[in-house]
């Protein structure tokens, strides 16, 4: 029996769908799962249709930051979340938008939320479906990690959550892990410069990896790459807070980092610091290719 | 009689007026807006680097390009190395590959009747993505062009892994939709020759002939094209009288009554933008041989945008060529963008036709910004007196179903529509 989805885009840019595209093994997960609804793949109903009657399903995928006044086929998000919400075993936030809000709580929607999270602050309207929710946030999701949560619940397995319902499995990790930069930041070797193989985007060029949770650097996006490995610092994307301001700068106080790595404090860093500014690691300072 | 299109990255509801049997004229609706505009102001100019991509999960790219150069243009004396230039270039190449791909196996596949494809939509997409991700880091929503050019630097067994990426989905073109070489179909200056060779587009431009549908879809046979690069030409044509004289200054967006959607004009008249517009600037021998057969018909629209697919493969292996690895990938501006003041715009050619962004800074900070969209060129909605280039190109159908066709050969974006 394939299990049946609903993917229902709130207000979105439909990123997620096609990173979800960007699957290596789609033939094998549509073997297994079938959408009643997609919004880009075929099905045998239409919007009208979904939202006009109750289509029998088992997983409601939801896309996209949501406020009351966005419609969908001429019906409420909110209505149409209400409604299949009851009906199936699960529901999954897909997306930092469905998540947390994301990018489009700044649009011009009113109350613009994610389903259970308005950043960091849990929300009320649908927290009789709490238990039955997942959220996989991200911005994008990463298909893997989408597509491993919803074998997860077609099989029954039980999946450790955090806090904000993301399985630990995924976000336990930060950004940081895996990180092919990470000797820079180990060391303290603070010279990036866009551009360049060498370097750590932490100290000057905002990325938020040590701070962010989620599996960019251990599960590659694209099967091949990560931003940071390429170059680009990390948004926090996966965090309730993004986007947040000066996204390509490190906010600092009298020269230290205002964010620092999840679970150490100040002094255990500045003393981290310290030591590691005492000594010079030529390998580091050099060119890692032509030096 | 009002019907709701589905699955052009979201909605829009399309008002047909029927005279006669025939469509008299269409009102075409998008239901809603996000005004990333408005997100904008106020924030730091690298963080529209960011925002941008996420106006659009299938044509993102093309907003951080506009950004980027947008961005670039304020300033007097910024200087990209060549290598920054092809890198940007290629990456937004694969995104316009990626586009048309789905765009035919998901989108253009069903409304001939025919089922949808979606694993031949994935593998050649999956394929590009992979070859944007050697230098953005991931693709979707990568922010890799910064001002100064590109984050990343990359050696020459990237590129062997960028050359596989790319043959792949050369090899994967030529034994599914045209069953031929590659350079064969390219040079073709004659629709007959393509129509003589077999696969997936030949299927449906045989269709389109078997079912005398030649005429249909033609709309003012007028074009534009801004975002010129080391491919396209900037440049507009009416029918096929070129001129490559034309400035944004003569861009203009309007509000609409009955859409969030904008209208756009240029010197007060709406022109198609997308593939066809740009063959008929480029004046690519085999579009030109279909335009003179069949005009702007959905013939030549469909034609134009995979033909597009094996020119800009081709382009690419052009460009890596030329690649100098031994230059810098980014040059660090004079000034820092935290304390700029000024304003400016730029356009590229996203996948669906032009795209144009402008900006003004006060102290690196965004004081306003304005982006205009291909769909938005495409689908303004006229009057009855002066239609829209796809109202147009719907007027006189006689089936619902012929329109949803004629209006999704447009390749039809909502959400960017939307922003």
């Amino acid at each position: 029996m394939k299990t049946k989805v609903l993917w229902l885009s709130a207000i979105a840019c439909n990123g997620n769908t096609h990173s979800f595209l960007n699957y290596p093994y789609m033939e094998q997960f549509l073997n297994d799962f079938e959408f009643i609804y997609h919004p880009v793949i075929d099905t045998d109903y239409t919007l009208e249709e979904i939202v006009s009657s109750v289509i029998a399903c088992d997983i409601l995928l939801i896309e996209g930051s949501i406020a009351e006044d966005f419609q969908r086929a001429d019906t409420s998000i909110v209505k149409i979340i209400q409604t299949y919400s009851k009906i199936v075993k699960k529901i999954v936030t897909v997306g930092t938008c469905a998540t947390f809000g994301g990018i489009f709580r700044e649009s011009d929607y009113k109350n613009v939320s994610g389903l259970h999270f308005n950043q960091e602050l849990p929300t009320n309207t649908f927290r009789e479906i709490k238990d039955k929710t997942v959220s996989i946030s991200g911005c994008p999701i990463h298909p893997e990690v989408l597509v491993n949560t919803l074998y997860a619940i077609k099989k029954d397995i039980r999946l450790e959550l955090d806090k904000y319902l993301r399985p630990k499995e995924y976000f336990a990790y930060t950004i940081h892990n895996g990180c092919t930069r990470n000797e820079y930041f180990e060391y303290k070797v603070d010279n990036h410069k866009f551009g360049e193989l060498e370097g750590c985007m932490f100290y000057d060029h905002g990325c938020q990896a040590p701070y962010t949770q989620g599996s960019c650097n251990k599960i590659l996006w694209n099967e091949i790459n990560s931003k940071t490995r390429a170059g680009l610092p990390c948004m926090g994307c996966t965090e309730p807070g993004f986007p947040r301001e000066n996204l390509f700068s490190t906010k600092k106080n009298m020269g230290i980092p205002e964010n620092l790595p999840v679970g150490v404090g100040k002094r255990v860093y500045l003393t981290l610091a310290g030591i590691t500014k005492a000594f010079t690691i030529e390998r580091l300072e050099k060119k890692l290719l032509n030096d | 009689m009002i019907k709701l299109i589905e699955k052009i990255e979201g909605e829009a509801k399309l008002d047909f007026n029927m005279k006669d049997g025939k469509i008299d004229f269409v009102d075409i609706a998008f239901m809603s807006t996000r005004n990333i505009e408005n997100i904008l102001k106020g924030k730091a100019a690298f963080d529209a680097l960011v925002i941008n991509p996420r106006v659009c999960g299938i044509c993102g790219h093309a907003h951080l390009m506009a950004t980027v150069q947008a961005l670039e243009s304020c300033y007097k004396d910024l200087q990209l190395t060549n290598k920054a230039k092809i890198i940007r270039e290629l990456t937004l190449n694969f995104e316009l590959i990626q586009n048309h791909f789905k765009w035919f196996y998901l989108t253009l596949l069903p409304l001939f009747g025919k089922k949808q494809q979606v694993l031949k939509a994935t593998y050649p997409t999956q394929l590009m993505a992979k070859a944007i991700a050697i230098f953005g880091g991931q693709y979707p929503h990568t922010s890799y062009a910064v001002v100064g050019g590109v984050v990343c630097d990359i050696t020459h067994t990237d590129l062997i892994k960028l050359q596989h990426y790319i043959e792949e989905t050369v090899k994967f073109f030529e034994e599914n939709l045209v069953r031929s070489q590659s350079q064969s179909f390219l040079e073709s200056e004659n629709v007959d020759d393509v129509l003589s060779k077999e696969g997936d587009l030949i299927e449906i431009l045989k269709i389109i002939i078997s079912n005398e549908w030649l005429e249909l879809g033609k709309s003012y046979d007028r074009y534009i094209v801004f975002g010129a690069n080391s491919y396209f030409t900037k440049g507009k044509s009416m029918k096929t009288r070129l001129s490559n004289n034309i400035s944004l200054t003569s861009v203009k967006e309007s509000k609409q009554e009955t859409s969030y959607a904008k209208n756009v004009s240029f010197k007060n008249k709406y022109y198609e933008v997308g593939p066809l517009a740009r063959a008929m600037i480029n004046k690519t021998p085999l579009i030109k041989d279909a335009h003179k057969r069949y005009g702007d018909s959905m013939f030549s629209r469909i034609l134009a945008r995979v033909c597009e697919v094996s020119q800009l493969l081709h382009h690419s292996k052009k460009l890596i060529a030329e690649l100098d690895l031994s230059e810098a990938s980014y040059i660090k501006p004079s000034q820092e963008i935290s304390k700029l003041t000024g304003a400016g715009s730029a356009s590229v050619e996203a996948a669906r036709g032009s795209l144009i962004h402008k900006v003004e800074l006060e102290n690196g900070l965004i004081k306003n910004y304005e982006i205009i969209t291909p769909t938005q060129w495409n689908l303004s909605g006229g009057t009855k007196d002066n239609p829209g280039v796809s109202q147009k190109a719907m007027i006189g159908l006689e089936e619902i179903s012929i329109a949803e066709l004629v209006f999704k050969t447009f390749d039809v974006c909502s959400v960017c529509t939307t922003h």
